[in-house]
């Protein structure tokens, strides 16, 4: 069977053997209920500084709230070392009021003026995405006689020599070649305007465009230097992602089996021979598997801690002695990755029917609240009995899987469009809990389309007697005595 | 032999008989065929020229860019070829992971194109491969390139089917082997093969190599990539088996240290996987069978994988005065010297990078890079013993070895800067700029 078994540390797994835990808050709130954790989340910022460590490095480890709304777990990075990167005025004020102060707080995305200007007033690194953005902060800083603003300029488009490294184009920064006049811009507005370091960010899972933008950014400090600046953070954004497979095997087999599937040589696995972003022409498989790649050997702090050990592409050092070297701060601004193992989705089984040879299962949520498909992560829910299985049913009656399907009346509303294998039919009642959901997949795209409601947020911690306490999202402070897990 | 023009060279590669003493077949006669004695180094050669030869005259005329999705081989014959006809070749690639390979085709002159790796944050929009995109631009682009399309272009294989494939039947007097095992790329070279020997009416088993899923070797494909290959078809084959990268090397090994031939990791997955898949029959035979395998290339491109996944094979003595034979303790003892104390008289050696020194730095101090500080060191003192010296570096870490390196040799007033330049830094010490 082609199981994609999730990932699950001790924490969520105390959560789901817990079954009347989940039954209850789901029957009081709701389906979809999202559930957090805020006690993971210490854990997640550990293990980023050791491999700062590892490298004597120092800087700031930015969590990028971008990646989930929860105050809850804001809050509680509020309640580590940890600062916040904020991409619009909406979650900047949202970090001052869990409990950032200004010297914790990176703002970065496009800009608006009102963001740019409780961004000076409070006195937050403005991490600029364009000139037009730079001078408009020290027209601001200008015209309303704001304390100088502290800056850093985003650099993109770097150039390799050599071997040609290309990157997908992206649509923020500053051209790394063009960085005289960015220098000349920042001199200009030297009076209103503190260069404090140099960043990138780049949507890639590739190591040596990594490489070659950080790079990059430290030749582009040392021309900083030569001009007399004095910045000495290098921040490099975030995207060190989370692996979400508990088999590497298991994914491999998958998306093997996925590839034959769409060749027409087995049986088809998805909705409609959906072949997530593959093809055949002629026999031959064309295109590339628009997924993420949910088994990742090296992710979040280890993929940093690769990523610093990497030699620089002509340099030819590891990039972290190079950062050690030169004395410069490392900033980074993980999202998904501090997130990981940080909450999950429960949604409730509303109907269980044949179709043909097919199972279509109904659930009591739909595919913006579950985004799985539209992130391209592919893992299987797990089952939390509900009603009591009857002894006489055999453990694993269908081994086919089933459909998961959405709550709107839309066709394309489906949670996932590939069979999932469970480890038996679903029942009507039954609750499904789609684990790691906190990163991007719980509520960055959920929406109330056809006024369905969105699923509410509780975060849920184990108090010293082992017993669960759990508080609305917007209810919960880091500050009952907790047990750490570490 | 005498030829007017290096291409002639291209073909009638040797088929050389490996020693029953080393492969342990009782009934099976194994060859080699040895690609990697083509003028450029690989059994790509034969595949390059055929391709190009027909485009050369328009290329040259509109003075054309060739383009290839290569990581290795082909790109460097498709360099050397364009070379010499005056024309720029393009390496576009995402496979391309080995140093030496990269570096020796920017010497010969190639530009390499590295694609972008897959995206962080998903955009469900966006499913066209790199490679995909490419093709595209190339097929719209339309001016200025002749792309030799390896993977899709039949001229590939042809140059198998009429070279590799029909040498193999006369050099064994006019036989097919019973079995042909090759590595699959673009499949040409294992495509060619088989059509010119099935053409002769033989019915030879043909096994194809792939690596697996997760492994990697250089030059061939995974057993899913193989799928995206246009001249692949799986009907080509009697059997298509996975290879280790680990086997590979050990076949490599077999044939660099046993047989006197300098093949590369392919070759060394054909003998390793040929045996393999040849000792499961040996034993039932009734009548003496033969086999070939084809070794596409050669060793030397490849010590950067070697040492990467069998160091012990360049197994080093250890150097005199290293950092690595210091105890912790030693190192712990090292003197040290604190900011803010007089650096008065003292040679101050900065073990920084030379990029980092000239960015800022300790005034009066000079720069010997860690590396060529402990290669100077493997020789002895560099600077007398009674010049007092005070040993720079990020923490404070790497000095303190130093200092305790140095004091070891004999040295009396060798000390670290504790803490390091960062602490110099933080405790608002000066920085200079030279
Ligand atoms: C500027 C910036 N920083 C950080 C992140 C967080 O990325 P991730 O969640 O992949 O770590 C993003 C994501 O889009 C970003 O755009
Ligand atoms: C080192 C090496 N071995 C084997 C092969 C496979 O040959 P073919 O492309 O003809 O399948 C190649 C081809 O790219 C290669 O470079």
């Amino acid at each position: 069977m082609l199981y994609l078994k999730p990932r699950i540390d001790p924490l969520t797994q105390s959560v789901l053997d817990d079954g009347a835990l989940l039954g209850r808050l789901v029957d009081g709130l709701g389906s979809p209920l999202n559930v957090v954790l805020p006690q993971r989340v210490g854990a997640n910022v550990a293990a980023f500084r050791d491999a700062y460590r590892r490298h004597r490095l120092n800087g700031r480890i930015y969590f990028a709230h971008k990646a989930n709304r929860s105050s809850a777990l804001l809050r509680q990075f509020a309640a580590t070392e940890a600062g916040v990167d904020v991409a619009s005025v909406g979650e900047l004020q949202h970090a001052l009021g869990a409990g950032f102060t200004p010297d914790r707080i990176m703002a970065t995305g496009p800009k608006t003026r009102e963001y740019l200007w409780l961004a000076a007033r409070t006195g937050v690194i403005v991490n600029a995405d364009s000139p037009a953005e730079l001078s408009e902060l020290a027209s601001l800083v200008a015209a309303f006689r704001l304390p100088r603003a502290r800056a850093m300029v985003r650099l993109s488009r770097f150039q390799s020599s050599g071997v040609r490294v290309q990157s997908r184009r992206s649509r923020f920064g500053f051209p790394a070649g063009s960085l005289t006049e960015t220098l000349d811009l920042l001199g200009k507005h030297g009076d209103h305007v503190e260069l404090v370091g140099v960043a990138y960010h780049l949507d890639t899972v590739e190591l040596r465009e990594k490489a070659v933008a950080l790079e990059g950014c430290l030749a582009a400090l040392d021309e900083c230097r030569a001009r007399g600046l004095r910045p000495w953070s290098l921040d490099i954004g975030g995207g060190f992602g989370v692996n979400y497979l508990a088999d590497a095997g298991e994914w491999e087999r998958y998306t093997s089996e996925l590839a034959q599937a769409v060749l027409g040589n087995r049986p088809p696995m998805t909705w409609g021979g959906h072949g997530y972003g593959l093809r055949a022409e002629s026999g031959t498989l064309r295109g590339s598997l628009a997924l993420y790649p949910a088994h990742r050997p090296v992710a979040g702090a280890d993929y940093l801690d690769k990523l610093l050990g990497t030699d620089a592409p002509d340099r030819r050092r590891p990039l972290g002695e190079l950062l050690l070297d030169h004395m410069y701060d490392l900033d980074v601004e993980p999202g998904r990755a501090l997130l990981d193992q940080c909450g999950l989705t429960v949604a409730r089984v509303l109907e269980v029917r044949d179709d043909g040879d097919d199972v279509l299962v109904r659930l009591d949520c739909n595919a913006r609240d579950v985004s799985l498909e539209e992130h391209g992560v592919l893992m299987d829910p797990v089952l939390v009995p509900r009603l009591r299985v009857p002894k006489e049913e055999p453990a694993a009656d269908r081994s086919e899987g089933v459909f998961l399907l959405g709550n709107l009346c839309l066709e394309s509303d489906l949670i996932t469009r590939r069979k999932v294998h469970l480890p038996r039919r679903p029942q009507a009642g039954d609750l499904l809990a789609f684990v790691n959901t906190a990163g991007y997949l719980m509520d960055f795209t959920a929406t109330d389309a056809l006024l369905a409601p969105q699923g509410r947020k509780v975060a849920i911690h184990r108090t010293g007697d082992g017993a669960w306490s759990w508080h609305l999202d917007e209810n919960y402070w880091p500050i009952h005595s907790q047990p750490e897990v570490s | 032999m005498k030829y007017d023009d290096i291409t002639e060279a291209i073909g009638n590669t040797p088929l050389v008989r490996i020693d029953p003493e080393v492969h342990g077949l009782r009934n099976i006669d194994l060859y080699a065929k040895l690609e990697l004695l083509n003028p450029f180094g690989s059994v790509k050669d034969r595949a390059a020229w055929s391709m190009l030869r027909p485009m050369l005259g328009d290329a040259v005329r509109r003075g054309d860019t060739v383009v290839e999705l290569s990581s290795g081989n082909t790109a460097k014959a498709l360099a050397l070829l364009a070379g010499m006809h005056g024309l720029p070749f393009r390496s576009v690639t995402n496979r391309m992971k080995i140093p030496e390979i990269k570096d020796l085709l920017l010497l010969l002159g190639a530009e390499i194109d590295e694609l972008p790796g897959r995206s962080e944050c998903l955009d469900p929009a966006d499913t066209d491969d790199p490679l995909t995109r490419m093709y595209r631009t190339l097929q719209t682009s339309g001016e200025g390139y002749v792309h030799t399309d390896q993977y899709f272009n039949e001229r590939n294989a042809d140059a198998h089917f009429s070279g590799t494939g029909q040498e193999i039947v006369k050099d064994l007097d006019g036989r097919a082997p019973d079995y042909f095992v090759a590595c699959v790329g673009t499949a040409g070279s294992s495509t060619g093969v088989a059509r010119a020997l099935r053409a002769h009416g033989a019915d030879t088993t043909i096994v194809g190599l792939v690596a697996a899923k997760s492994d990697f070797i250089p030059g061939i494909r995974t057993i899913d990539e193989v799928h995206e290959v246009g001249l692949f078809d799986p009907g080509t084959y009697d059997a298509i088996e996975t290879i280790s990268a680990d086997e590979a090397i050990d076949g490599l090994l077999t044939l660099v240290r046993r047989c006197g031939t300098l093949s590369g990791p392919t070759g060394g997955g054909a003998y390793q996987g040929a045996v393999r898949y040849l000792r499961t029959i040996d034993g039932s035979l009734t009548s003496r069978k033969s086999a070939v395998f084809i070794v596409c290339d050669r060793v030397e491109s490849y010590l950067s994988y070697l040492r990467e996944r069998r160091p012990a094979l360049f197994g080093r003595p250890a150097r005199a005065n290293s950092l690595g034979s210091l105890s912790a303790g030693e190192i712990a003892g090292a003197p040290s010297v604190t900011v803010g104390a007089s650096l008065e008289g003292c040679l101050v050696v900065d073990l920084r990078s030379s990029y980092a020194y000239q960015a800022l730095h300790i005034d009066g101090s000079i720069n010997i890079g860690e590396d060529v500080f402990e290669t100077m060191l493997s020789a002895g003192l560099p600077f007398s013993r009674r010049q007092p010296v005070v040993l720079v570096c990020p923490v404070g870490e790497k000095s303190a070895a130093f200092a305790a390196l140095l004091t070891r040799m004999g040295h009396p007033d060798a000390r670290s800067l504790a803490g390091g330049i960062i602490a110099w830094r933080d405790a608002g010490a000066p920085l200079v700029r030279d």
